[in-house]
């Protein structure tokens, strides 16, 4: 099963969800088969206002249907265009606070103390799981925290993943 | 009546309609606690003090439980949009929520029946819904910080995260080109009180006013410093005070908080919460004016 080879994603499809959970769970399966993919936003047209595409290799449509189906993946269709799809935002920042370090993706940030990896706060954004996981993040070791893709749902929570990320791989960097 | 409309990060947590108070560290409305962290609760919290502060009716909430999936946004929007027209509110400020543009959509049109529609105020995913949804203008005030600026400035963005990168690099001085591009867009409300750095307020596409002191950078990190803002602002807009004037207000009020709670980057916001009524007694009078206060009020 799955698609071993390293193939490049050049696109052509469009799966579609009805929410971003889904499409963060259908981009994980099909990395584990195997697959190259990209998250993306849908054209306007299939937009309800937070939503998440995953770009797939068209000619791979049969393998990732029946993928889905074995993994109980759900979602709404498979396109056979990505025209008006737009890329999620790939710059990240760092402020430097002394003691302290915040990492901003987009429209999230994410600080932390250096000397423990202790998450201290986060903030921006506007998606109802946001509080949630600034609950469940802070005070937290980063290498302890809930990811915030594992345990979010939206878009928002998707750009705090990228700044988790990147915190991680800084602290990592510097102990 | 001053209306806040938000999610909690709560599961299983029921639709809340009710004024809220204050009890020990959490808020409660309708019999039920709810906590006063980022989001929507810091919002509650910081319009709170400040109607306590000036002696008027506390914030009607309607809030429901929402850790991300669109439930509790979901029965927010049913109950506004089936009693908007009875609640006999001023002022109504969306908030935290799952950015649904058809639920929006219903609901403002319900608003627009009205025969005295409220004021409307957006931030967080209220707004962003109101922006995707070409809403934007039957907005009075939004409450965006640089990065959603950015948002409402890129006609092809529907989230903060699908702005351009190059919109995401702008710096300080770019945001009044990105407060033109939002009004030229139609992807703007009204007033515009633009959080930040220095602080943007601006109505009908012209800036009115910049606050840059006192710089606490540090407030950057703090999640719910700008959730803080958007509650000031509803509150003083309720007390009676022009949109651009209770931005302005808002603005100072936060970033004085933040100086004299002097605050790390592992500051909570509900310490700066806690020293708003010291900073409306220190300054409210002398910045606009509002020298009355309640029973509760210390002076």
């Amino acid at each position: 099963m799955g698609n071993n080879g390293k193939k490049s994603v050049d696109g052509g499809g469009l799966v579609i969800f009805e929410d971003v959970s889904q499409a963060i769970q259908a981009e994980k399966v099909l990395r584990a088969g195997g697959y190259e993919v990209k998250l993306i936003a849908p054209p306007p047209k299939y937009r309800m206002g937070c939503d998440l595409g995953v770009v797939i290799n068209l000619v791979e449509k049969a393998g990732i249907e029946r993928l889905f189906k074995e993994k109980d993946v759900h979602y709404m269709n498979i396109l056979s265009t990505t025209e008006g799809a737009a890329e999620l935002i790939s710059v990240v920042k760092t402020t430097d606070y002394g003691r302290w370090l915040m990492i901003k993706a987009g429209n999230m940030k994410l600080a932390f103390e250096k000397a423990t990896g202790v998450i201290v706060n986060t903030s921006g954004g506007g998606c109802p799981d946001i509080p949630y996981l600034h609950a469940e993040m802070v005070d937290k070791k980063l290498n302890e925290a809930p990811k915030p893709s594992e345990l979010g749902y939206t878009l928002c929570a998707l750009m705090l993943d990228r700044a988790y990320e990147e915190a991680l791989t800084v602290w990592n960097g510097g102990n | 009546m001053l209306l806040i409309a938000g999610t909690i990060p709560q599961k299983d947590m029921p639709l809340i309609a009710g004024p809220v108070k204050r009890q020990g560290d959490m808020l409660v409305a309708d019999g039920q606690e709810f906590s006063r962290i980022q989001g929507t609760g810091a919002m509650i919290s910081a319009a709170l003090a400040a109607t306590e502060y000036m002696g008027i009716e506390p914030p009607y909430v309607v809030v429901a439980g929402d850790i991300g999936k669109g439930d509790g946004t979901r029965l927010m929007y049913r109950y506004l949009t089936e009693k908007i027209a009875s609640l006999q509110q001023d002022v109504v400020t969306l908030h935290y929520c799952q950015p649904f543009m058809n639920l929006l959509t219903l609901f403002v049109k319900e608003v627009e029946k009205m025969d005295k529609p409220p004021v409307l105020i957006a931030d967080a995913g209220a707004m962003y819904a109101a922006k995707a949804a070409g809403l934007a203008e039957k907005f009075d005030v939004f409450t965006p910080d640089p990065s959603e600026i950015a948002f409402l400035a890129d006609p092809a963005a529907t989230h903060p995260a699908y702005i351009a990168n190059h919109l995401f690099g702008s710096e300080i001085e770019d945001v009044p080109e990105l407060i033109a591009a939002a009004y030229r867009n139609k992807s703007a409300a009204g007033v515009m009180v633009v959080k930040g750095a220095r602080d943007y307020i601006a109505r009908d596409g012209s800036i009115m006013a910049t606050i840059e002191e006192p710089n606490v950078p540090v407030l950057e990190a703090i999640g719910g410093t700008g959730d803080t803002i958007t509650g000031l602002t509803s509150a003083f807009v309720f007390a009676g005070v022009d949109p651009v004037e209770a931005g302005i207000l808002a603005a100072k009020s936060n970033r004085m908080g933040g100086k004299m709670a002097d605050p790390t980057p592992a500051t909570k916001v509900a310490r700066i919460i806690d020293v708003f009524p010291a900073v409306f007694k220190q300054y409210l009078c002398e910045w606009s004016g509002i020298c009355a206060v309640s029973s509760k009020g210390d002076k």
